[in-house]
């Protein structure tokens, strides 16, 4: 609850959910379409599938995280320094899969730490995750040295290259991982002891359930989609840069707030952050195509994420 | 008869905020013996001058960011606020030739952005860290895409007193660092708002039930820092001679890490601005050791993360313990 | 007293506890109570505010531990440490605040840890969660689809899936502490239905109540609780709604409450036609110079949040209130301003800012008026705190010690110096003496008493009926949002407000 709700006493409305977040995909996709005549093209429709890619491995678990009213700002960090671990293992050993595995290991190391560090010691989430995020592009400099990695197996490069059925190999990988997350939020027992977490956690406390195990579980999902996210992204740059995705936090948290998905009271949807995901990608894609610089599009994804909040703020209010 | 209040009574003691200060002075002197004996440059005149410069930045930044923390809140548009400050007040300069309306620019950007924050949390009800993370966002698009990866030099010597002129050979920013933690200290203690402020982090319901205007004090206090780095950002300027885009963009999270080092409370209620001036020194010390002890820069963000961890650590522990 | 306890049958009760006795510090909450649970049988259990009846459910259910006596289970002595000992013997309890989770549907809560495994590992057999789900509210009666998000229910219903929840766990004696305080008649009757069917099934209930009408309606058997000690356990038909209310409330006439009425003086608050976004509505209600005027009536009848709203602290939504003759809008700032003071029910939560100094949370609603400069001084906020500590016999150490470190009684006072220092007229106060013991009790109403001798108004919120009988002037009785009447002196007796306040 903020100052404010706890100062006035009356209970933080509940956000509601935005199906608006299709109305808004849908008017992106008309924008766009009028104004680039590129933009509605089976090619340009596949490049942003797969782009989406990335953003949606880290943004599902995104989702799970605040849905127990958590955050975790260092996915991004993690992130790129997984994919520095990554491409460095494959280079000194010339074995894609041991990098792999090593990306994974630290993704998971770091959700780990995550974990204990919100679980266990009882930081604050926003706090632990920024201090982790410190932690993760620090190594990043001082491992490479600000220097990019490059010279990485070419075989990576087949992870992009590779289509089934005319479909990009990431395309097939987001609609698997989405199942994957789908099942576990909806049909198991850490999906539903995840709402509880962050709708009502003494309901746990009650039925005996240790609140801490499956918040630790949670972020060190985070971690691991990291490592995998970080696949995704040594293969599309084709080399590992100190200062690759820095910020993908920001756009996860943003996909998922647009997709309406609530900070508080475990109020949420998984399809909305899917949503969320292809919103923003339908948004840097059509601002590139319109030649506006980057920095414009980051302003314009701050922009999405408030004005999200904002008819939240006034749905709840009416 | 609720058991709560019959209940034993726990033991309950506030530290004395003199307390506090103390240990972190001690702790600060400590740090300056063991660089002194590990660094012979250490105790160099060039090095404490910069030690002090570097200081005062921080301090300035961190000192509104103390308010707003105060409050519960946080306030991670800050780097950004600087940035996007900064580059306008350049750019005025630049156009009039006249110092002071850069100057004034400066402030004014500083403040504007700060009270859009604070309309964000206090009338939108939007959580403090969401909206300022979104705010940081598009105000660095915002600074990115103006500037278009352009510098701009060259600044009235005037007006660059600020940041490199002396007085009885101790740096200028020192003087504003010092005008700014008295009324920094005379706003917190000795105004009726600062009470209020103080009130309103530590117990939100009964400052509202007792007649405590919270929006307003929300709204203020996320307008002061605003100005802060506003204020921070002329103080750069004068310093560096040029503005770009991602100028002050590394000193969001040195302010957070110095306000939380100082002893205030993520929780709210507790701390104080002199304590952030410690937190400050003892911050910029650590950095700057390490930069005498050759480490490698790169560390420096790893640092800062862990020590900020560290004292959020220890915060929550005091407070379950006191609560 | 005698315990006029019917002829016990043969066979022993199900469950039973015997001479429990619990103490907190400065007070001794239950002194040598037994208590027979039956199956298929209702118990109601009947007592005032802070008569024990709480805690001694919590004792059962295994939260707290009693100091002395013993627990039988069909005749066997046991012991129950904790609320897993409980929940073996079948004990259940409805909590007041649901420990449900408002966006998993009501299948989901009812069987919230106890989930049914699917045959890959670590899924959930979600057609048996919902065939179970859909078993379990059959057998409560409860029509209702087990794939509603528990956020879409109402309170009622909200309750229910509690029920379902406790019956799940295969609870065969249930705890249900005021089920009907939110409640409409008609979801009254679909519990009363309910109940009707878990008593055919054998399930004990006890049932905490204060309406009169429910314990003749539903109760097999009557337990009244009062100061800790089990007055009497009777059968319905061996008394009636007046001796109930004699049983609950008998209590010779204590001194402390002692007043010097005055005649009043011109109007403080007048509100007309008040409603507020909290559920009241239709308030008409005046205060005069002199005059201590109680607000009472059952707990969540709306006495607080008619406090709220004349505060500023909910918002208006109809009326029009009046202070010292002028209108009064309604922000909390602009009535500490104007001299109205809350003095809030829970002064931990509301009422202080507990980790702040005495001086700090005495000078707080004070600020904008001994300091209309905007410059603060500790100098003068140090001698305005030592004049009201001296004045109310404020216990304390320092002024510098944190406002928590100090007795309940003594924290009170230090909220009633707070508005003093902001020169207040005008008193709301709230539940004035709660877990506040006996000689501080005194104290309280002797200030209130000297308050209005002063020529301020009080408005005084109080479970207490002995406390408003002797203390008001008049007293205004809520019953659901509404005021149900307004009792002067001579009719202001204890009996009266009782009947009042609650549904016949």
């Amino acid at each position: 609850m903020s100052v404010l709700d706890q100062a006035t006493q009356r209970p933080a409305r509940l956000l509601a959910r935005v199906p608006g977040v299709a109305a808004v995909l849908a008017a992106l996709i008309l924008a766009f379409g009028l104004a680039s005549p590129n933009f509605i093209s089976f090619g340009n429709i596949a490049n942003i599938l797969s782009q989406s890619t990335i953003l949606l491995l880290v943004a599902l678990p995104a989702t799970l995280i605040i849905l127990t009213e958590g955050l975790d700002l260092s996915v991004g960090a993690v992130v790129t320094f997984a994919g520095i671990v990554l491409a460095s293992v494959a280079l000194a050993t010339g074995s894609m899969l041991a990098g792999l595995f090593a990306g994974l290991a630290v993704g998971l190391a770091f959700g780990l730490l995550n974990g204990a560090l919100i679980a266990s010691l009882g930081i604050p989430p926003f706090i632990a995750t920024l201090g982790t995020l410190g932690v993760a592009q620090g190594l990043s400099l001082v491992v490479t040295d600000g220097q990019s990695i490059v010279g990485i197996p070419r075989s990576i490069e087949l992870l992009y290259s590779t289509t089934v059925f005319n479909i990009p190999l990431p395309v097939i990988i987001s609609a698997l991982a989405y199942a994957l997350v789908h099942v576990l939020l909806y049909h198991t027992r850490f999906g539903t002891y995840i709402f509880a977490l962050g709708g009502n956690r003494e309901a746990l406390r009650v039925a005996g359930v240790s609140e801490r195990r499956y918040l630790i579980a949670v972020y060190a999902l985070g971690g691991l989609m990291a490592g995998f996210a970080a696949l995704l992204m040594t293969a599309r740059m084709n080399a590992a840069h100190p200062t690759a995705a820095i910020g993908m936090e920001f756009d996860a948290i943003a996909a998922v707030a647009v997709g309406g998905t609530s900070f508080e009271r475990g109020n949420g949807w998984l399809f909305g952050t899917l949503l969320g995901v292809l919103a923003v990608g339908v948004l840097r894609n059509g601002l590139n195509l319109l030649a506006v610089p980057s920095s414009v599009q980051v302003a314009c994804i701050g922009g999405l994420v408030i004005a999200a909040m904002l008819i939240d703020a006034l749905r709840s209010r009416s | 008869m609720t058991e709560a209040d019959t209940a034993p009574r726990r033991r309950f003691t506030l530290p004395p905020d003199l307390a506090q200060t103390g240990y972190r002075l001690i702790a600060a002197a400590l740090i300056c013996v063991a660089l002194s004996a590990l660094s012979d440059v250490f105790f160099t005149v060039n090095n404490l001058m910069n030690i002090l410069r570097q200081t005062a930045l921080l301090f300035l930044l961190a000192s509104g960011l103390t308010l707003v923390i105060l409050t519960a809140g946080l306030d991670l548009s800050v780097g950004a606020n600087v940035a996007l400050s900064a580059c306008l007040a350049a750019t005025v300069i630049k156009a009039t030739g006249h110092a002071p309306l850069g100057f004034a620019a400066g402030l004014a950007c500083g403040a504007l952005i700060g009270v859009v924050n604070g309309i964000l949390v206090a009338l939108l009800r939007i959580p403090s860290f969401i909206a300022t993370y979104g705010m940081l966002w598009i105000l660095s698009g915002i600074t990115y895409y103006y500037m278009a990866g352009e510098t701009i030099h060259g600044f009235p010597p005037g007006f660059r007193q600020l940041g490199i002129g002396y007085l009885f050979g101790v740096p200028m920013p020192v003087y504003v660092m010092v005008l700014f933690l008295l009324l920094g200290t005379w706003f917190a203690q000795r105004t009726i708002w600062g009470q209020q402020i103080y009130a309103l982090g530590a117990n939100p319901v009964a400052a509202h039930l007792s007649g405590v205007p919270i929006k307003r004090r929300l709204v203020l206090v996320y307008t002061v820092s605003g100005a802060m780095a506003g204020l921070a950002s002329l103080v750069i300027l004068a310093r560096i001679n040029s503005a770009q885009g991602d100028i002050g963009e590394e000193l969001t999270l040195p302010a957070i890490a110095a306000v939380l080092i100082g002893g205030t409370s993520l929780f709210g209620g507790f701390g104080t601005v002199a304590g952030t001036l410690i937190g400050a020194l003892i911050l910029t010390l650590v950095l700057n050791g390490m930069n005498l002890l050759q480490i490698n820069a790169s560390w420096q963000p790893l640092v800062t993360g862990v020590i900020v961890v560290l004292a959020v650590w220890i915060d929550t522990r005091t407070r379950k313990w006191s609560e | 007293m005698d315990a006029q306890d019917p002829e016990p049958p043969a066979t022993p009760p199900l469950f039973e506890l015997q001479g429990i006795s619990k103490q907190f510090p400065g007070v001794k909450a239950l002194d040598d109570v037994s208590f027979e649970i039956r199956a298929g049988e209702t118990h109601m259990l009947l007592g005032e505010n802070g008569a024990g009846k709480s805690t001694l459910m919590k004792i059962l259910c295994g939260a707290y531990r009693s100091d002395a006596g013993a627990f039988l289970h069909n005749g066997e002595p046991v012991a129950i440490a904790s609320p897993n000992d409980a929940r073996r013997f079948g004990i259940a309890v409805i909590f007041q605040d649901f420990t449900l989770v408002p966006y998993l549907d009501i299948a989901q809560n009812i069987f919230l840890g106890r989930e049914f495994p699917g045959r890959i590992p670590g899924t959930i057999d979600r057609r048996r969660l919902y065939r179970e789900a859909r078993r379990v509210l059959d057998a409560i009666g409860f029509d209702i689809d087990p794939h509603r998000p528990v956020h879409t229910l109402g309170v009622a219903q909200q309750q229910m899936v509690e029920i379902a929840k406790a019956l799940s766990q295969d609870a065969r004696i249930l705890v249900m502490d005021e089920p009907t305080a939110a409640l409409s008649d008609r979801e009254t009757e679909l519990l009363f239905a309910m109940i009707a069917r878990l008593k055919a099934q054998g399930v004990a209930i006890i049932y905490i109540s204060h309406r009169l009408a429910e314990v003749f309606a539903l109760g097999d058997r009557i337990t009244i609780l009062r100061d800790g000690r089990k007055i009497a356990s009777l059968l319905p038909s061996q008394t009636d709604a007046d001796g109930l209310v004699k049983l609950m409330v008998g209590r010779t006439v204590d001194h402390t409450y002692a007043r010097d009425f005055l005649p009043p003086g011109a109007p403080v608050l007048e509100v007309r036609g008040l409603a507020a976004d909290n559920g009241i509505a239709d308030i008409d209600l005046d205060v005069r110079a002199g005059e201590i005027v109680g607000l009472c009536g059952l707990v969540g009848s709306g006495r607080t949040e008619v406090a709220r709203a004349i505060f500023g602290a909910d918002r208006v939504t109809a009326g029009e209130i009046r202070l010292f003759g002028e209108p009064l809008r309604g922000l909390p700032d602009e009535s500490a301003r104007r001299g109205l003071a809350m003095i809030p029910e829970n002064r931990k939560q509301q009422g202080l800012a507990l980790g702040r100094s005495v001086r700090d949370n005495i000078v707080l609603a004070g600020l904008p008026k001994l300091f209309p400069s905007g410059l603060f001084s500790p100098g003068r906020a140090r001698q305005v705190a030592q004049a009201m500590v001296e004045r109310l016999r404020v216990a304390t150490p320092s002024l510098n010690r944190a406002v928590g470190v100090l007795s309940g009684g003594n924290q009170q006072k230090v909220v009633v110096g707070k508005w003093l220092a902001a020169s207040s007229r005008f008193f709301i106060v709230d539940e004035p003496t709660r877990g506040i013991d006996v000689g501080a009790k005194a104290e309280i109403f002797a200030l209130l008493d000297r308050l209005v001798h002063e020529g301020a108004g009080i408005l005084m919120i109080s479970s207490e009926q002995t406390e408003i009988v002797h203390v008001c002037d008049r007293a205004y009785v809520m019953r659901d949002g509404r005021i149900a009447g307004e009792l002067a002196r001579p009719d202001l007796t204890e009996a009266n407000i009782v009947r009042l306040g609650m549904q016949q």
